[in-house]
Parts: C-alpha cells; structure tokens; sequence
C-alpha cells in the first residue's frame, strides 16, 4: 500500500510538471524559469538562423503570425499597445516613456490604447542607418533602431506609439493612415520578428502597472490621464 | 504483461517508470531545446531515438526483473 502511494505521489509530480510545461509552453515552465537566464529562456539562436537564412520553420511563422481578437475592457484607461514585458517606464523631457519589451513567443500585433485620430505617421532609420533617439535608454541597446511612431490625438491629449525592431528584422507594418479616426484598442499595425514597443504618455498620467508585469495589446489597462495615486 | 501494469497491490515497475521516463523526457527535452542551438527536426528525431532506447532499456529492465 505504501509504494502504491509513493507511486501515485510520483506520477502526480510529473502529471503538475506536464501540464505546467504544456500551459506555459512556448514560455519557459515556472519550475525553470528561475534558472534560465532570459537569454536563455527561447532557443534565440535558432530563430536568429531562421533569420540569417530566411527561412523560418512554418509552425512557427503560424504561431508568430497570430492576431486573436481583444476585448478592450470598460472604462476610459488607457490600454497596452502590445503584448509582452514592461521593462521601464522613465520620464524623459517632460514625457513618461512606458517600455514594453516582446519576446519571440509574444504576438506582435500592436493595438491602440485610446481611440482618437492618428495626427502622424513618422518613420526613422529606413535606410537602416541609426535612428532617432539614440538618448533613449531603450534604443541604445538595439544595434541598429528601425522604428515607426504613431502620434495619436485624443482626449486625454496627444500620445504616441512607437514600434521598434532591429537591423536583422526591420519590418514594421502600420496599418493606419494620418487623419484616421481609430477606436481604443483598434489594431495599429505589426512588427515583423520587432522586439520593443514603447508608448509616450503625458507625465501626469497614473501608470497602473510595473516594471516586470506582463501585459496584453488591447486588453490590459496601463494608465489613467488626470488621476495621481 | 500482468507485472507490467499491477503488481502484489501497486503499479507494476514496468509502466511506472515508462510513464516518470516518458515525463522526464518529455521536460528535458524542452530544456535542450532552449538551451541549445539545434535545429527543431535534428532535436525531434534526437530525444526521439533517445526515447526509443530509453523505453527499449526499460522494458529489457522489467524482461530481466521477472525472468
């Protein structure tokens, strides 16, 4: 009856591993992520070869390629432009950069967090030459900034979206026009194999999130205009 | 097969342990993945004839446990 037991105990260990493994998957299980460093935590070298040679495993670009529907919650918060990791939210010359950080396993289909009208559409480093901007904390990093930057006019004032990869993936679609009026959580448009998103607020406005949070285009709110905790 | 699957009131050792190998497997597989640089097919078709031997090993084990 004892090694009956122990046996189920066992068996029920490894069942909670599968299972963790299968609900996170592709992201890294909880029982390892503490030990993988986030380098580590995709296989980046492979999908930089994809990248080297162009030619991307199908299963992948299927999964890569996703655009589920979002439900944009009630209220009049100000919603994540896209899915992935808050890395830092700095003040900088009288603006509140919030850094959302996408990995490979992230979808990349950018949403709008207001609605209101697009007033521009700039794009830098098209010509793959260093972009704008190279006093941001955020681009620094990139070897080779390719960027997009939404200017959005709405009642809360103007924000900005900005969607940024690097020299080895360099497409960044818009699917937005200067002068379109566009609704909250509206799709924006995508960054092909891109990496960082960052949204340019008002400083007053509240951040409801943190560094380190996770969060999803379209759905999480992020900050509030006019409300100071 | 009896001892495989039931054994005097528990699981047979046979199937216990293909079922802890086939998990064990199954996650260390997921961590070459990551930790590697490999191609998905070369990783496939690797933990697979891995996984053929092990459960080839298994059941020789359990062959050799009741002969």
């Amino acid at each position: 009856m004892i090694i009956l037991v122990l046996q189920i105990v066992v068996l029920c260990v490894c069942a909670a591993a599968v299972a963790q493994w299968a609900f996170y998957f592709p992201h890294p299980f909880p029982l390892v992520r503490r030990w993988l460093p986030p380098r580590k935590r995709w296989p980046e070298r492979q999908i930089r070869d994809w990248l080297a040679d162009g030619r991307f495993h199908p299963i992948f670009l299927r999964y890569f390629n996703r655009d589920p529907e979002r439900v944009p919650p009630p209220g009049e918060a100000m919603l994540s432009p896209a899915d992935g990791l808050v890395t830092s939210m700095d003040l900088h010359g009288g603006v509140r950069y919030l850094v959302i950080a996408l990995s490979f396993w992230d979808m990349h289909v950018q949403r709008s967090p207001l609605s209101g009208r697009v007033v521009k559409v700039e794009s830098y480093g098209t010509d793959f030459m260093d972009g704008e901007g190279r006093g941001f904390a955020f681009l620094r990093e990139k070897s080779c900034p390719v960027q997009k930057r939404l200017v959005i006019a709405s009642e809360a004032g103007d924000i900005a979206v900005r969607l940024i990869t690097s020299l080895a993936a360099r497409r960044i679609e818009t699917w937005v026009k200067e002068g379109e009026a566009i609704d909250r959580g509206q799709r924006l448009g995508r960054i092909l194999l891109g990496s960082t998103v960052v949204l340019e607020m008002p400083p007053a406005a509240n951040v409801l999130v943190r560094v380190g949070e996770r969060v999803w285009a379209g759905e999480t709110a992020v900050a509030k205009i006019g409300e100071r905790s | 097969m009896n001892g495989f699957f039931w054994s005097s009131g528990h699981l047979g050792w046979g199937i216990f342990a293909l079922v802890v190998f086939t998990c064990l497997w199954l996650l260390l597989a997921d961590l070459v993945w990551r930790l590697r640089s490999i191609r998905i097919h070369r990783l496939i078709v690797g933990m697979s004839i891995g996984w053929i031997i092990g459960v080839g090993f298994v059941l020789f084990g359990f062959y050799l446990g009741s002969g």
